[in-house]
């Protein structure tokens, strides 16, 4: 039998203390259309990256067509025949179509001829053959983004790739958009080249894909011909639920009735923050969001589940009172705890070091101040606290910040935010990048100040064993909309299922 | 450990400095040693030469400090130069039509009316910056000219003096000139002026809320923004403008200290060379004070240079404008060094 077109096998990839892949695998055969899929963070793009040689792996081995290669750069990638399409694109905004699709390509034609000559050949007559059409002379900015897109997959095809590889292509795209792109891979794919898909969309990738790879956390721990999987043993191998009706045996405590560590609330619970019909623009090109209806009462953790671009930063950000809503009811107390998303740069200034990082959220605290001059004995104190009682390493509080390993990092904001007397706290993935042990502290916090602080906890999160864990009611947060999960559902697969599912995103 | 590694940036541009600087001298075809002794005795060889020094350090310590303020907020302010004609103009007019007025009501009517005028210098590109996000480098650099030239308008126009033959103003009143602060010598109290607002500088960033709120929005915007703390348009609009007033105060500073009169040229581009001086300071207030000394040593000895060796002063720019240069591929070496 020949060998597959590629084959990556045990590939490790490590962003400083965090892995993001971890001995993933991936077969590649010629003529097929081979679908990736897993949660946010489970490597989807780092293994595409890898692949397309923007990624040196730390371990493991890349094979094409049966030879070991390395692949140390993206034009060594071309060389071998791969192509990879970017999530974000990486188009000239000023310069039109065909500058774009000659961008680099001082290797095609003769010497004495413009590239651009050349390229506008090749890309009439490949346009004329696969049916993808854009108009040449206009400038990308003036495109749509499928049309955007569709630039892409020329450029990538100029270089007649084998292999070609697409990273969430869909994210961007129409529903006609998405059918015109599938029909299009599939003529790609019979053609003898094989196409990767990279989604987090179940059915999408179920449509389209021959064969299917599942990664969890950075492992492979799946890999089926279409028709031997459907979306429910696809949505198990994503989230790692067992298969079965029944939820997993150790989410039992993620029930929010009586169970043995978890109190029941008073029966007069204190609302500490409300959002009612709220709209809100996106953040820096993220999500907008639609509707939402919210209620926290102190004392309680309320866990929305999603994958991340879904409005998970602009509810963070609204219910802590750093975006303004532009409609709809927003309630919250004057100081809102927020552990945010990206730590390195909302949540810390690394140049500051701990004690300085501590004042950005004290500073406002009256307890810390006095006139005109901030308390600093009484800042540097509460640093040492917060670095012992969260073990942030570092020797004292006068430390960089930008020194801490990003672990670290994490430790001193939520350690600065779980410290704070406020009614509501919003924590945005606050264990992402944490070990377990330091997960487990955080988690046990959370819940700590919401029961004994009488403090409403709003706990964002993408991972559902921490959602289920934590959350004393749960919602799904899909492209901006916030939709309550029932008790009921309370499993991986209600969930997983909610978060993945069509019909919810097109609500 | 952290304390002193800004130290050791300056301490490494000065050096690679003073080896350029020399070396530069010798491809000219001048004796780095003679060069070298010309500019130490015209810096520091006697008292006369130290007054020179530090008399010739005070516009170049409140710039410096005008503009560390600022770069510290993220402000880059490049407009210390026509902030300080605009101070220098102001002050000059009051001088002028209130010279009845006695010196204690008059000379600090001199400085405040300098320090305004700067302040709305600065006005003009911090309200485009904060308001419609116009970037502050352009808009104050372009500023510098309409201030270089608004003096040079007002001295062949309404503040021409008497006479009318040269394009500058009558002398101020005794009343409006600031006292020495050592008789029959040219030190002046704007000296002590400058410590004063260096001091005030360094305390204010290091110990009170609002200098931390200016230190948290120059250090990590996004930080500052999220953690829920500060308008930063507010931070950035009060530091664009405490910086503008600082240096139209050494405008005013200096036509009432040395110049007691305002002409074209006042400044040599202390405005400019502030930002070596503020850089080379790694934006702190104190140590600007040295480094402003030391800038100011470096010019007083760069006019005995030309005296006594024949150097050009055209050279001093140049070894200022290398200052700029290696302070900043320092630190970067610095950082590559720390990742």
């Amino acid at each position: 039998m020949t060998p597959p077109l590629a084959r990556l096998d045990g590939i490790v990839r490590r962003f400083g203390h965090i892995s993001a892949l971890d001995g993933a695998s991936l077969e590649l055969r010629a003529g097929e259309v081979h679908g990736v899929l897993g949660e946010n963070g489970a490597g989807k793009t780092t293994l595409l990256s890898v692949l397309g040689g923007l990624l040196r792996p730390d371990g493991g081995s890349i094979e094409l067509d049966g030879a070991l290669v390395e692949l140390s750069s993206p034009r060594v990638a071309w060389t071998h025949g791969i192509g990879l399409v970017h999530q974000h694109f990486a188009l000239v905004p000023r310069l039109s179509v065909l500058e774009n699709l000659a961008l680099g390509r001082r290797d095609v034609g003769p010497g004495w001829k413009s590239p651009l000559v050349t390229i506008r050949e090749q890309a009439t007559l490949l346009s004329e053959q696969t049916g993808l059409s854009v108009p040449f002379d206009v400038a990308i900015e003036d495109l749509s983004v499928g049309d955007r897109q569709r630039v892409e997959i020329l450029k990538a095809l100029l270089r007649e790739p084998r292999l070609l590889l697409l990273d969430e292509p869909t994210a961007v795209l129409a529903p006609t958009e998405v059918a015109q792109l599938f029909a299009l891979l599939r003529r790609l794919a019979e053609d003898g080249r094989s196409v990767v898909l990279v989604a987090h969309k179940l059915d999408e990738i179920l449509s389209v894909a021959d064969r299917v790879t599942v990664l969890r956390g950075g492992r492979t721990v799946l890999t089926a011909v279409r028709s031997e999987v459907d979306s429910r043993t696809l949505t198990e191998a994503m989230v790692g639920g067992p298969r079965g009706p029944e939820g997993p045996p150790d989410s039992t405590p993620g029930f929010p009735a009586g169970s043995g560590d978890r109190p029941e609330r008073s029966t007069v619970a204190r609302s500490v923050a409300r959002l009612a019909g709220v709209n809100a623009r996106g953040a820096g090109g993220g999500v907008a969001l639609h509707g939402v209806d919210l209620e926290v009462s102190g004392g309680e953790v309320v866990a929305i589940a999603g994958v991340e671009g879904n409005g998970q930063r602009e509810l963070a950000l609204v219910l802590s009172g750093r975006l303004e809503a532009t409609a709809g009811v927003v309630e919250i107390p004057e100081d809102v705890g927020l552990i945010p998303q990206d730590r390195s740069t909302e949540g810390l200034a690394l140049d500051f070091d701990l004690a300085e990082n501590m004042a950005l959220a004290l500073h406002r605290d009256p307890a810390f101040r006095r006139g005109v001059l901030l308390r600093w004995d009484a800042i540097r104190v509460r640093a040492a606290e917060v670095r012992d009682e969260f073990e942030v390493q570092a020797r004292d509080v006068a430390t960089l910040a930008g020194t801490l390993s990003g672990g670290n990092q994490q430790r001193l904001v939520v350690g600065r935010e779980l410290g704070r007397r406020v009614d509501l706290l919003v924590a945005d993935n606050p264990t992402r990048g944490l070990d377990v042990t330091a997960t487990a502290f955080v988690r046990e916090e959370l819940r700590r100040i919401a029961r004994d602080g009488d403090c409403g906890v709003v706990l964002i999160s993408a991972d559902l064993d921490e959602v289920l864990d934590l959350g004393d009611r749960i919602f799904v947060l899909v492209r901006g909309r916030l939709s309550p999960v029932p008790p009921e559902q309370h499993s991986r697969d209600g969930v997983g299922a909610l978060m993945l599912s069509a019909k919810s995103e097109e609500a | 450990m952290r304390r002193l590694e800004p130290l050791g940036v300056a301490a490494g541009a000065l050096l690679a400095t003073a080896v350029f600087a020399a070396g530069s001298l010798w491809l000219g075809g001048y004796s780095p040693i003679d060069a070298a002794g010309a500019l130490l005795r015209g810096s520091v060889g006697s008292p006369v030469a130290v007054m020179s020094s530090m008399v010739r350090s005070v516009p170049l310590i409140l710039t410096g400090l005008a503009v560390a303020l600022a770069f510290r907020a993220g402000v880059w302010n490049i407009g210390a130069e026509g902030q300080l004609y605009a101070g220098a103009v102001a002050s000059v007019w009051v001088a002028l039509s209130w010279s009845a007025l006695p010196a204690v009501v008059l000379i600090p009517a001199v400085l405040v009316s300098g320090g305004l005028a700067g302040a709305a210098w600065a006005a003009v590109p911090a309200v485009m910056k904060v308001r419609l996000g116009v970037g502050e480098v352009i808009t104050t650099i372009l500023m510098n000219f309409v201030g270089i030239l608004l003096a040079a308008y007002v001295v062949r126009g309404p503040l021409q003096e008497a006479r009318g033959i040269f394009p500058q103003t009558d002398p101020i009143a005794d009343a409006a000139r600031l006292p020495l602060l050592i008789p029959d010598t040219r030190l002046h109290a704007g000296f002590l002026i400058a410590l004063l607002i260096g001091a005030a500088l360094w305390a204010t960033l290091r110990w009170t809320r609002l200098g931390f709120q200016i230190r948290a929005v120059g250090a990590a915007p996004e930080a500052a923004r999220i953690s829920g703390m500060i308008s930063r348009d507010r931070v950035v609009l009060a530091t664009f403008l405490a910086s503008g007033a600082i240096a139209g105060l050494a405008g005013g500073v200096e036509v009432s200290g040395v110049t007691y009169a305002l002409y074209e040229n006042l400044s040599p581009g202390w405005g400019y060379t502030a930002i070596a001086v503020a850089l080379l300071a790694r934006l702190h207030p104190a140590a600007v004070v040295g480094t402003g000394l030391l800038f100011g040593a470096l010019e007083a000895g760069a006019a005995a240079m030309q005296r006594e060796a024949g150097i050009p002063l055209a050279w001093v720019g140049a070894v200022e404008a290398m200052v700029i240069l290696f302070v900043l591929a320092a630190d970067q070496i610095r950082r590559r060094y720390d990742a």
